[in-house]
């Protein structure tokens, strides 16, 4: 930008680049003192912090002369203007948010919103799911909404930072219902039950569940594994406490709890997905997440439909799609080519 | 070959016409998987979608390439955990992705490298948007319930995280490499 600016922006480049090279000095300093010794002080790191946080308070009046510089530049044209302008700001939002972030770390408060660890994409959060023993990771947390027989994956859902994995239900529900009413012709179709692990175990959720009809037996209340065979009494007890003894049927809620007793299923459709490249997303921002995710859902839910087609299924899997009155691939069909 | 017309001009080639679907069995697993896509579908809402964001200013020009095309590299880039660049490849050398990409025949022109180029798949990828993904996944799963394939009576949710890019070095995985280092030195 200083560069555009040719005729008073030396000076202001000059600066900058001061400004730089004194920030890389404290940082250099920073790494000196670490080197070697196995470990990372916090005390170091909030003096650093505060170093750098003195150093830097000097962007704020440059991005002000440049802004200033940036307007009364008669070379640039007016879309270049424009264009500078915007990644100014951007760049202005970002040292703001860090900049408050750092000051909060550095007295010792605690943080409102989930840390920033990406200075370009504030939807990045750190994610500490599923490992006890080592460092965050940062990135998204996908949600999915899988049927337990097979794997099939009715719906993603992709939210921004690291909110509470009870958000991300109604959401997904909302999703299956939309598929569902886009389906023309069969049998009426609903979502009798839902499973899922302890982090749904909300009163709120589980309410709302049942007013849409739907069983929550399969989110556990305590560590204890769910009944895999119900009987008469839970049964009645389950539609009682849910208030859907008209909707659902006993045979229904068995069907429940089996599927909520199979819960760990949903470990290998999520390791199917990893597999695909779910793990790492290489695409840019939120809306590049959410198309390589997607991308990946999708191709695993082609390779399970031709597992069902080929009956390639565990024996629980075939019970449950019986149970289902799920149609069974027949192994005498001629398959035609669809392209 | 109306499907070839709306790719690269380069595409027609002068040799002899290959059949595809005669060089990948019915067994074969790239084609099995292509064919449970409702590809009309998908290609239909994606067509749509594109029309209605970005409107053609003209029709003058190079046809672009097949969004059927497009899509199902993208698709076979996941499913085959490969990058944008080795799956065009794959499309000029591998008759199971020619299959798959919806390719009824070719003609062979050896002196032709790529069949699409990798950057025509990035430039795709960056015309589709959430609204549209939330819609193909629905178009998939709707499919998979008419077919009778699948049921949504009972379903489970959950969640998995997915690190975004290259990680950043941070005190904590600092602090964890260490411990590890130090650890590992200390076993006789």
């Amino acid at each position: 930008m200083t560069v555009q600016c040719t005729t008073k922006g030396t000076a202001l480049q000059a600066q900058a680049h001061q400004l730089q090279h004194d920030l890389q000095k404290i940082m250099r300093r920073f790494g000196r003192q670490c080197r070697g010794m196995g470990n990372v002080f916090v005390t170091l790191v909030r003096q650093t912090e505060t170093q750098l946080l003195e150093v830097g308070h000097q962007v704020l009046p440059l991005a002000r002369i440049a802004r200033e510089r940036l307007a009364s530049a008669p070379q640039l044209a007016e879309a270049q203007r424009k264009r500078l302008d915007t990644q100014l700001t951007a760049a202005l939002e970002a040292h703001h948010r860090i900049e408050t972030q750092s000051r909060r770390l550095t007295q010792g408060k605690a943080l409102t919103h989930c840390k920033i660890v990406n200075a370009y994409d504030p939807t990045i959060a750190p994610i500490c799911k599923g490992k006890s023993n080592c460092p965050a990771q940062f990135g998204r947390k996908p949600g999915i909404i899988a049927e337990p027989a097979s794997g099939f994956i009715f719906a993603l859902h992709l939210p921004m930072g690291n909110p509470g994995d009870a958000s991300y239900v109604v959401p997904l529900v909302d999703k299956v219902q939309q598929a569902i009413t886009r389906v023309a012709t069969g049998p009426t179709r609903a979502i009798h039950s839902l499973a899922g692990d302890l982090a749904l175990n909300d009163t709120a959720l589980r309410e709302a569940l049942h007013k849409r009809g739907i069983l929550t037996v399969g989110i556990p209340q305590t560590v204890e594994p769910l009944l895999p065979v119900p009987t008469q009494e839970d049964v009645l007890q389950i539609l009682n406490g849910a208030s859907l003894n008209r909707k659902r049927t006993p045979y229904q809620v068995h069907l429940a709890c089996a599927c909520g007793y199979s819960r760990p299923v949903v470990e290998s459709i999520i390791a199917s997905l990893l597999c695909r490249g779910a793990a790492h997303i290489t695409y840019k921002g939120h809306r590049g997440a959410i198309v390589q995710t997607s991308m990946a859902v999708m191709a695993h839910n082609a390779a399970t439909l031709v597992r069902i087609q080929d009956n390639h299924l565990s024996k629980r899997a075939q019970k449950l799609r019986r149970l289902l009155c799920l149609k069974r691939y027949k192994v005498n069909q001629f398959n035609v080519s669809k392209n | 070959m109306r499907l070839l017309r709306h790719l690269q001009h380069w595409l027609t080639g002068r040799g002899s016409r290959l059949q595809v679907a005669d060089f990948v069995p019915a067994t074969h697993p790239i084609r099995q998987w292509a064919e449970t896509f409702p590809w009309a579908a998908l290609v239909a809402a994606i067509e749509r979608s594109v029309a209605q964001r970005f409107p053609h200013p003209t029709n003058r020009g190079r046809p672009g390439v097949s969004t059927r095309v497009l899509l199902a590299l993208e698709l076979l880039k996941q499913e085959l955990s490969c990058s944008d660049e080795q799956s065009c490849s794959r499309l000029r050398t591998d008759l199971a992705v020619m299959y798959a990409c919806g390719i009824g025949e070719i003609q062979v022109d050896r002196s032709q490298e790529h069949f699409v180029l990798p950057e025509v798949l990035a430039q795709f990828r960056s015309r589709l948007d959430d609204a549209l993904m939330e819609e193909l996944l629905a178009i998939q799963a709707e499919a998979a319930m008419e077919a009778g394939l699948v049921s949504p009576a009972h379903l489970v949710v959950d969640t998995f995280p997915s690190e975004q890019g290259s990680q950043r070095v941070t005190d904590a995985a600092t602090l964890y490499k260490a411990q590890k280092k130090s650890s590992g030195s200390s076993r006789p």
